[in-house]
């Protein structure tokens, strides 16, 4: 132990005299502060201006006058998703999906203006903490790594290290321990950004499963440069091998395994779902119309139930009883669905993470997006709590159309003003408006939900591990 | 073993011009590792040229299914229906911007934002900001199109091609005797980076030609996208010969041009976008949607003669028909979801101004950045670019007019309801000169 102890600390030096890799550090030390920094600033900005649209959506919905529910349902309603806090760090699909949605009777809306959709087109990449970490830190090690034998070699001091019978494989341990080492001070970063999340009040575990997550990917990244450095015997052929690793793996086959994904057939879009939709919608019948063929069996019904001949005579006023009926009966179509668009979203999003046995930075984004709380699933569950909302302010207004309007009045509104005036409710029946704050799953979901695409680097650290295992007992100088 | 003295002139008996070029090429023709990236590159741009047509093809059977299911949704909407107002209630009309005749090269902006919309004669600015984009996963990762290899990958491909042109000669301990073999030794590094260099281009090129004449792509359009290429090819195998000569070990120069790449491929780009979005701010959508939202809430409650009176600011032409007589009348609903419209325009106009804004200062950065200026105009060939979006929103806006300009006569001089008119309801026309026409 103490001899790979020894190693480990003097590769360490011999790093802090190299000039390139004290500057490749600093460099990069320089992009993860800057895009924490920056990344942190917008965020804020987002989610208080996010927080005051919500505040003063509800504020706007809550303070209109008297006047006739139905016409609530369709003033609408607006919600808004705030960043989870370890957005800051990886801010995931947020980018790229809609951030507000309007909701209102009859109705699922799409959630618009995403960020990227309106920002300027320059390049493929954009920065992000995460960003940094999954595409920039690997070459790092790689410029860190692959010396640490080839030098031995090159100096021609690895042939008496080993007449001196230091094992091949105390000495790759010691070096693989500078280069964990090296990982470890890599991760300060990201523990900083992780713990600004937490005092923001994300979870310890979910910081703790994102350092994990990382810190294997960057150990993998380490490993994969050791490899190399025992296995070539000529620099250049090294590093050009470690780099051409580097394209393939982090450049080449993500896009290639979208493209691939994406070839085997997209999911539905909203407007392709919501065309096959219409067709079976139709069926169901107007909602605003209470005449409506659809509703006939229900008006029948009401009216024996209560014993009455005419519709004037129900307790309830029938429009208000068939806009709640339609209006549940229309959701629950609507939630199947959209249930399918998702399903269907979801099934790509999987066969496109089945990439990540071949690609480990496809595996790390996803798992990353999954404990950030800015994946697919939260998206669609912003989706669906706006749905839950939305049915639950709509249904609300129509129970109070069933319950406090006459349908004397109701069906003459139209024609008679003073019919018009007793059809208002007070505004202070608008308060059944729910409030709507969007909050991440909590951290034991999001890991597991993780853990799948985390799992997929396990199997590269094992071969790795072994085969410098077996390298390091061949050793030969 | 050589007799001949140690002084005499060397170059006298060595190759010179197409001897040299020859020369070179036969020891090109001999390294296993330059024909491997060819073969490589040759893969990978195959592949992103298959996957974009072949995107293209599904994203064409698409719009096809849609303008069918949209045309079929409409007249089962329209059929039970007796009046102009609720016609143009139940109404929906698809509105897409086709995949260009060389949208398989650069799918750009056609990922990450919609090119697909289905509106009404309702308040526009209620549905055009409505998205029905590419899944986002998919989005975020970005997909391997001809341009995103072209522009990021190929840079790499040479630099790893390039980068030890000389080094790797030296510690070979061939270096000397090679330029002392050589005519001019100049010469000698310029065809041998050439050979190199042309060989990736003629790889990368190949495919896209392929794919161009398949996809019908115009002449001019192919041209142009391999004079870039060219272009780009050449710059950068330049940049990285020129980092070669440097007399330091092949793992500095490495090191160097892939600090190069990074810088001109990922930071100056990333950092310029950060700068502009920041120094062109957009309105927030939110308050776009909430002010024409409050203003169509609001004509329900206000006196009907304001609401007709801000419309007829605009449509001056049915001032004699403003008149509203009942309680409910389609024509002031009409005029209330234009004046919601009215009341936004000004935060509709700032937020598609901003965008072209954003656009021209990106056209700027990207000269910083070659690879950006690359994907940058291939996109634009393609026209998938933010520019192409927004003269599809703009042909959106053009095709709601044309809706409006249908409907307002009808109803404003209240014309009793004929369904044969409905055959001239207008279409959408996607943009002239697609490759992809509605049948």
């Amino acid at each position: 132990m103490k001899a790979v102890l020894a190693i480990a600390a003097a590769e360490w030096r011999c790093w802090q005299r190299s000039r390139l890799a004290v500057l490749a550090a600093a460099l990069l030390a320089a992009l993860l502060l800057a895009t924490t920094v920056l990344t942190t600033l917008r965020l804020q900005a987002e989610a208080t201006e996010r927080g005051h649209h919500q505040g003063q959506a509800e504020a706007a919905f809550r303070a209109q006058p008297d006047r006739h529910p139905h016409r609530m349902v369709h003033y609408g309603h607006y919600v808004f998703r705030t960043p989870a806090p370890l957005a800051l760090f990886d801010p995931g699909l947020d980018a790229v999906t809609g951030q507000s949605l309007f909701l209102e009777g009859h109705r699922q809306n799409t959630a618009m203006f995403a960020g990227t959709a309106a920002s300027a087109g320059l390049g493929a990449f954009s920065l992000s903490p995460a960003w940094v970490y999954q595409a920039l830190a690997p070459l790092l090690l790689v410029l860190l790594g692959h010396g640490a034998l080839l030098r031995e070699r090159e100096a021609g001091t690895l042939a008496p290290l080993l007449a001196q019978g230091l094992g091949g494989g105390t000495l790759l341990a010691g070096k693989a321990l500078a280069l964990a080492a090296a990982v470890g001070v890599l991760l300060l970063p990201l523990a900083a950004a992780a713990g600004l999340a937490v005092g923001r009040g994300e979870s310890p575990a979910a910081a703790a499963a994102l350092l994990a997550l990382y810190g294997a990917y960057l150990l993998l990244w380490a490993l994969l440069a050791l490899l190399a450095s025992a296995l070539w015997r000529r620099r250049g052929a090294v590093l050009a091998a470690l780099a051409s690793l580097w394209i393939v793996l982090t450049l080449v086959l993500p896009a290639l395994a979208v493209s691939g994904t994406a070839a085997g057939g997209g999911a539905a879009g909203k407007i392709e779902t919501d065309l096959a939709m219409l067709t079976e919608v139709r069926r169901l019948g107007d909602g605003h119309n209470a005449n409506d063929p659809a509703f006939a069996q229900l008006r029948a019904e009401l009216m024996a139930q209560h014993g009455v001949q005419r519709v004037e005579d129900l307790p309830l006023n029938l429009r208000g009883v068939v806009a709640e009926h339609s209006e549940r009966k229309l959701t629950a179509t609507l939630n199947a669905w959209a249930q399918r668009q998702q399903a269907g979203e979801q099934r790509l999003a999987q066969r496109l993470a089945a990439h990540g046995w071949f690609t480990p930075v496809l595996a790390l984004a996803g798992a990353s997006r999954a404990v950030a709380g800015t994946d697919l699933h939260h998206h669609h569950r912003f989706l669906q709590e706006a749905e839950a909302l939305r049915y639950s302010f709509v249904q609300g207004l129509n129970r109070v159309h069933a319950q406090q309007l006459a349908y004397a009045d109701d069906i003459r509104r139209s024609s008679d003003p003073e019919a018009e005036r007793r059809t208002r409710v007070a505004a202070s029946t608008w308060q059944l408006l729910d409030r709507f704050r969007f909050e991440p799953d909590a951290a034991v979901v999001r890991i597991a939900r993780a853990a799948p695409q985390g799992l997929m680097l396990l199997p590269w650290l094992a071969g790795l591990l072994l085969a410098l295992a077996v390298l390091g007992r061949r050793l030969q100088p | 073993m050589s007799r001949r003295p140690m002084n005499a002139p060397v170059r006298a008996t060595a190759p010179s011009g197409w001897a040299a070029l020859r020369r070179e090429a036969r020891f090109v023709a001999r390294e296993r590792a330059v024909w491997a990236w060819w073969a490589v590159v040759l893969l990978l741009a195959t592949l992103a040229v298959a996957s974009g047509l072949h995107e293209v093809a599904q994203q064409r059977a698409t719009i096809a299914r849609l303008v069918e299911a949209d045309r079929a949704d409409r007249a089962a909407a329209q059929q039970p229906l007796q009046d102009w107002g609720s016609v143009a209630y139940h109404s929906f009309h698809f509105t897409h911007e086709p995949p260009s005749d060389f949208a398989f090269a650069a799918l750009g902006r056609r990922d990450d934002t919609a090119w697909k919309h289905r509106i009404r004669l309702l308040a526009l600015e209620g549905q055009i900001h409505e998205r029905d984009a590419g899944h986002p996963v998919l989005a975020l990762t970005g997909r391997f199109d001809f341009a995103f290899f072209a522009a990021f990958v190929l840079p790499l491909v040479l630099i790893v091609l390039l980068h030890g042109l000389r080094a790797g000669e030296r510690q070979a301990g061939r270096h000397d005797l090679l330029v002392a073999t050589a005519g001019q030794p100049a010469a000698l590094w310029r065809w041998r980076a050439g050979l190199r260099a042309a060989g990736v281009f003629v790889v990368a090129a190949l495919p896209l030609a392929v794919g161009a004449a398949l996809a019908g792509t115009a002449p001019a359009t192919l041209a142009a996208a391999l004079a870039l290429l060219a272009a780009h090819v050449l710059g950068w195998a330049l940049l990285a010969a020129a980092v070669a000569a440097w007399r330091r070990p092949a793992e500095l120069i490495l090191a160097a041009l892939l600090a190069l790449w990074l810088l001109l491929a990922v930071l100056l780009p990333a950092a310029g976008r950060a700068v502009i979005d920041r120094a062109v701010p957009l309105p927030a959508g939110a308050d776009i949607l909430l002010t024409q939202r409050e203003a169509v809430n609001d004509a329900w409650d206000l006196p009907k003669a304001d609401t007709m009176a801000a419309f007829v600011e605009r449509h001056p032409e049915w001032a004699p028909f403003a008149a509203v007589q009942r309680p409910f009348e389609w024509k002031w609903y009409y005029a209330f979801q234009q004046v919601g419209d009215q009341r936004a325009e000004a935060l509709s106009r700032a937020y598609t101004e901003g965008r072209h804004t954003r656009e021209r200062w990106a056209a700027r950065v990207a000269w910083l950045a070659p690879p950006v200026l690359l994907e940058r105009q291939l996109q634009r060939l393609a026209r998938t670019d933010l520019a192409a979006t927004l003269a599809y929103e703009a042909r959106v806006r053009a095709f709601h007019a044309e809706l409006r300009a249908f409907y307002y006569p009808r109803l404003f001089r209240d014309e009793p309801f004929d369904p044969a008119a409905l055959a001239g309801l207008p279409r959408f026309e996607p943009r002239a000169g697609a490759a992809y026409l509605v049948p």
